[in-house]
């Protein structure tokens, strides 16, 4: 154990956890890394290409080694840093990327050929045979140089997603973003603090540093019980701001019940969309390291997250007490390191500093002008050696902290393409003027990294973010903190033999970044493609700055010269269960029920998605043992007697006003002004470019008052397009618009015996040729006194009426439909038969009527008035589209038993088949009962004089042509008698 | 009076109801609603007595409210009313006015809060459902918006009551997610 006394943990519980199998114990207030630090256990992974013996760099987000999968079974969640874990009872974490086990893992094989596995290598190794990639090459790579596995089973937990409004967000609750939060909160803003770590105190909990005399924690304690008390202010602890979106949107994902063994119910994480007029980010700052010769053994680490380990946790980095300790820093802070652990009962072997006037801030050995140049030790450190007064001595250390100064972690100020900016005072990148808008970078995330500094920046940002919204806040009082700032000497890495590693998860060395260069990769951003530094979970954290520093020296440009690469969200890894939130399966996406839904799956009715919509596809009867069968039953059965089929989904529009007929005529491409009051017009709309938007029907209830009838697909976009037409082509009209689809259930009644049904039903109406000829329509009333409204519409050929009841009278109107028209051998039939019906008869849908396809080609040209003008009609004439020559044919196979596909292209027989040649294209297919044949509809070159031709339909994707006749696309009742009688 | 039997937009014939800790959920199927638009040049009609209110309002008690769609357009709520022609009803009291009845384009689902003294359960219920600066949903506030993916009409009718008008086609797409969300929210954190 190298668990010290003092620290933030509860030792009066005792938590069990185990990593790989293995039982341990810790602490409420531990992470998982400082639980297995404080057992001993330093191993705590492999890393990515050459799987070396990894441990803890880190003690925060920016861990980029110690990563875990944690839990098992459904809930495993792979490449989890254990920094990051909060210790529950019962956790079970598991290491990754080894095999058979963590200590001896096969694959470390990787590590002595690492000379063929430089940057680069599968660029250029696996270049060839090009088809070997996929199937060979890449599976092999995943399996050697992968990261944790997903458990491949549905996440079995609940997520939400939640919207939060407020003044100023600050992104992190360290000494900064309390003084911030604190600023604004009393002055009466709407706030919200977001910390990713499960306490608030950032950096202060990890310090020994006393607030007005105090420890620190006395400090933290009243202000986040003010700020708790406070109703205008939200805390999120457990929550990572991880991107900067427009319009002052920011991302946070809330880990709500991650650190629970079970969620109990509760959702596992939130995931918030924050909508901020000011934010400000206190997301303090990443310590670098520095870069030597085999840098990477467990046991080495960022010497703040030594001090973190020891003063928050309480745990000491060596696997046995009284093993030596050591500092390699090029700077004051990290001394610090060396004088908490020194207080703490920590042996120190020595500083090693490479600054020649290093000062002695502490009783230990000191190493000024000195560099550590390598290390020695299996699965963990045993000895470094250093580099002073011309020496180079191994000596025995069995841990080793590293400080190569502090980064700004600026990442949310780089989103928006902000470009960090150099301060070469700090040697380091400050966040620059251009980042997200209303984002201003407060405390050690600005270059403010005192105690002092950051409470005085964190106070006084929040005065000017509110300042900004008019909102006046005064400066609290903040307590005395220490103020020692020392940037650090600008050393690098240390040169010489051997890999001195960049980028811990990565495997990037300095020799990488070096053969980059000679690659001439020598933009940064090609340096990271090339080497893949800075890519994978951790983005490069503790890696980027001293990767551009090193690049710096081979191209000897400045830093700031070299530049950064792109910053883009996320922070830190996000789970995708989080961004799909809480409504997972069917209901992820919304769907439609008609009001016939349950009726009809009452009836075992089969569903199809219609769009939005769920529609009855076909109705199957016991012994029908294929599709066809339904279908070939009910449209026969609708062409002999009546069928009822729900046409809900057909886009309905009321469209009222003065000047709703002038409205309406400059909207369809044929004139509705003239259509008499009680009768139904066929209407086209054109897209603005001169193709056919959208058809249906338009029927004239009163004078002022017509209803549009939309396909099911363009219900939306046509109502859309009216709205825009209405509110910005022409607001000198007077018209008066609204979508009516939901609110009446509409019900197809087609066949010869229609008529004969619905005089059954309604209240007194003459439904008579003569009383109600084709294409009339009216109000009236059925099933005694409810309000309805009857269409006489064909879409299926067949002498047909259109019934709206009131959308919650659908269901007993079709049970009444069927009731009453038993006898007369009734039917409902779905969408399946409605298609063959409506093929049968050469009527177009959205097949046809896909975007790119003319009035002229429907047939429909003499549709486009020449008496007024309407949408899309001027360009309808151009050129390019008077002169389109394909045109709506049906095609029937020369053998009839042989099926039709849609998509398949058009070509003379006999003729190469090549773009050139083609002729065009099948649209709709179907099996007629009717006709004992399967057919098609498609347009085609000069098709209407091509009658009788026998012409070729390719499928090049089968391999397979057929032979078909070119017929009217009418292949029913073409004069139309039968929906006229 | 037909003697059909009227469906919930569920599909049933009883209104679906649910409770999820303070939160509760419950279709109504009496409301009958009734779109006013004003015609050009025609005076804004004073429809049941109601005052029609304008953007991000809504004005009338329960028996009969109307609330603010867009310009010169509003939603008329009338209790007690679906079983009869509320849209003609409207039409002859706005008589200048283009009427549509819309009483079956909605799903209405009233959500209450109990033991809610300072509006929280809900307060919280909102930031889980729609994207909207709090102040806009404040009591006696009712704007368009849209949750789970839907648009809706939304009325806050007290601090512990909310009025959700969603597509009736979707109304069960809505009902899970509106179901779903109490029902997270009714576990404590």
């Amino acid at each position: 154990m190298t668990r010290i006394t003092g620290g933030l943990i509860d030792r009066s519980q005792t938590l069990n956890f185990t990593f790989d199998g293995k039982r341990y114990a810790g602490h409420p207030g531990d992470t998982l890394a400082s639980a297995l630090l404080a057992n001993g256990v330093r191993l705590m992974g492999r890393s990515f290409k050459y799987h070396r013996p990894r441990g803890v760099v880190a003690a925060g987000s920016e861990e980029p080694n110690a990563l875990v999968t944690v839990g098992s079974g459904a809930r495993a969640t792979p490449n989890t840093r254990a920094t990051v874990v909060e210790l529950f009872d019962g956790l079970q974490a598991t290491s990754q990327n080894r095999w058979p086990s963590l200590a001896v893992d096969a694959l470390g094989v990787n590590d002595l050929l690492s000379p063929f596995f430089a940057a680069g290598f599968y660029y250029k190794t696996f270049m060839w045979p090009k088809s070997f990639w996929e199937k060979l090459y890449e599976p092999i790579i995943r399996r050697a140089a992968g990261l944790g596995k997903l458990p491949m089973q549905a996440d079995p937990d609940a997520y939400d997603k939640g919207y939060l409004h407020c003044d100023l967000l600050v992104i992190g609750g360290g000494a900064a973003g309390l003084a911030a939060a604190l600023t604004a909160a009393r002055a009466g803003a709407q706030v919200v603090l977001a910390d990713e770590d499960f306490r608030l105190g950032g950096r202060l909990l990890a310090e020994s540093h006393a607030l007005d005399d105090a420890p620190p924690t006395d400090w933290l304690a009243g202000v986040t019980a003010e700020l708790r008390s406070l109703p205008n202010l939200r805390i999120l602890t457990r929550t990572t701001v991880f991107g900067a979106y427009d319009h002052g949107i920011y991302g946070a994902v809330e880990h709500v019940s991650d650190h629970l063994a079970e969620p109990g119910g509760r959702v596992r994480q939130t995931l918030w969309r924050i909508t901020a007029k000011r934010s400000l980010l206190a997301a303090g700052a990443i310590e670098r390291h520095i870069p030597f010769a085999n840098n990477d053994r467990p046991g080495v680490m960022l010497a703040g997250a030594m001090r973190a380990y020891a003063n928050r946790w309480a745990v000491t980095p060596q696997a046995r007490d009284g093993d030596r300790v050591a500092i390699f820093a090029n700077n004051d802070d990290g001394h610090r390191t060396a004088l908490d652990l020194m207080a703490r009962g920590v042996p120190i072997f020595g500083v090693i500093d490479p600054r020649e006037d290093a000062p002695r801030l502490g009783e230990c050995q000191l190493f000024a002008g000195g560099q550590v140049t390598g290390t020695q030790g299996r699965l963990g450190l045993s000895s470094i050696r250093i580099a002073h007064q011309g020496r180079n001595d191994w000596y025995e250390c069995a841990a080793l902290g590293v400080s190569g100064g502090w980064n700004p972690n600026l990442h949310l100020a780089a989103h928006h393409r902000g470009r960090p900016v150099w301060d070469d005072a700090l040697q380091a990148f400050v966040p620059g003027p251009d980042g997200p808008p209303g984002l201003c970078a407060i405390g050690a995330a600005a270059g403010q990294g005192t105690t002092a500094a950051a409470l005085a920046s964190g106070a006084k940002g929040a005065q000017d973010a509110l300042r900004d919204l008019g909102i006046a806040a005064s400066l609290p009082d903040l307590p005395v903190a220490e103020d020692h700032s020392a940037p650090p000497a600008p050393i690098w890495h240390v040169p010489g033999p051997g890999r001195a590693w960049v980028d811990f998860q990565n495997d990037v060395t300095v020799k990488d970044i070096a053969l980059a260069h000679r690659e001439n990769m020598r933009s940064v951003e090609h340096m990271k493609r090339w080497t893949t530094l800075g890519m994978a979970t951790d983005q490069g954290k503790t890696a980027n700055v001293t990767a551009l520093a090193v690049m710096a020296e081979l191209t000897g440009q400045s830093i700031p010269q070299t530049g950064t690469t792109v910053f883009r969200p996320p922070y830190t890894p996000v789970a995708i269960s989080a961004l799909s939130g809480g409504d997972p399966g069917t209901h992820f996406k919304p769907t439609r029920l008609t009001p016939t839904h349950h009726w009809a799956a009452e009836r075992g009715a089969v569903f199809i998605e219609s769009g939005q919509w769920m529609r009855a596809q076909y109705y199957p009867r016991p012994g029908e043992t294929h599709w066809r069968q339904s279908v070939d039953r009910e449209a026969q059965a609708v062409r002999a007697g009546v069928g009822i089929c729900d046409v809900t989904t057909l886009g309905k529009i009321d469209v009222q006003g003065g000047d709703a007929a002038a409205f309406l005529d400059r909207l369809y491409a044929n004139t509705m002004s003239t259509l008499k009051v009680g009768r139904v017009r066929y209407g086209l709309m054109l897209r603005e470019d001169g193709f056919v938007y959208d058809d249906g029907t338009c029927a004239r209830l009163a004078q002022d008052h017509f209803v549009v009838t939309t396909t099911t697909a363009n219900a939306g976009l046509v109502y859309r397009n009216m709205e825009f037409a209405r509110q910005g082509l022409w607001p000198d009209l007077d018209v008066q618009i609204i979508s009516t689809t939901d609110a009446w259930a509409q019900i197809a009644v087609a066949g010869p015996k229609s008529r004969a049904l619905l005089e059954r039903v309604v209240d007194d109406a003459d439904l008579s040729n003569e009383a109600f000829p084709f294409m009339a329509c009216d109000t009236l009333t059925v099933c005694g006194g409810l309000r309805a409204r009857l269409f006489r519409i064909s879409f299926s050929g067949e002498l047909a009426y259109e019934l709206a009841v009131p959308a919650r009278y659908g269901a007993a109107l079709m049970d009444r439909l069927m009731a009453k028209g038993a006898d007369l051998g009734v039917v409902p039939y779905g969408l399946e038969a409605l298609n063959v019906l409506r093929i049968e008869k050469g009527h177009c849908t959205a097949a046809e009527v896909n975007g790119q396809t003319t009035a002229q080609m429907l047939g429909l040209g003499r549709m486009v008035s020449q008496k007024k003008d309407a949408l899309g009609v001027v360009l309808s004439r151009r050129e390019g589209l008077v002169g389109e020559r394909r045109a709506l044919v049906g095609l029937m196979p020369a053998d009839p038993a042989t099926p039709l596909v849609g998509g398949a292209h058009l070509f003379t027989a006999g003729a190469a088949q090549k773009t050139e040649t083609d002729q065009g294209w099948i649209t709709s297919v179907c099996y007629s009962p009717h006709l004992n044949s399967h057919i098609g509809l498609g347009f085609l070159e000069n098709g209407a004089d091509r009658l009788g031709e026998e012409i070729t339909a390719a499928n090049p994707l089968a391999g397979t042509d057929v032979t078909v006749r070119v017929v009217s696309p009418h292949f029913l009742d073409p004069e139309g008698g039968r929906l006229r009688d | 009076m037909t003697d059909l039997i009227p469906t919930t937009a569920f599909g049933t014939t009883t209104a679906r109801t649910a409770t999820h800790g303070a939160l509760s959920m419950a279709e109504d199927v009496t409301t009958a609603l009734a779109s006013v638009a004003l015609r050009r040049g025609a005076d804004v009609p004073v429809p049941l007595g109601l005052p029609l209110p304008g953007p991000g309002g809504w004005a009338g008690a329960d028996g009969a409210m109307a609330v603010c769609m867009g310009p010169d357009q509003w939603l008329i709520l009338g209790a007690d009313g679906a079983g009869g022609d509320f849209a003609a009803d409207i039409a002859a009291a706005a008589p200048d006015c283009s009427v549509t009845e819309q009483t079956d384009g909605w799903v209405i689902l009233d959500i209450r809060s109990k033991d809610d003294a300072d509006g929280a359960p809900m307060a919280e219920l909102l930031t889980r459902l729609v994207n909207l600066d709090p102040a806009t949903l404040a009591p006696g506030r009712a704007t368009r918006s849209q949750t789970g993916h839907l648009g809706i009409i939304a009325l806050r009718l007290a601090p512990d009551r909310l009025l959700l008008l969603g597509l009736r086609s979707a109304a069960e797409s809505l009902w899970q997610h509106l179901d779903g969300t109490l029902r997270r929210l009714a576990v404590p954190r």
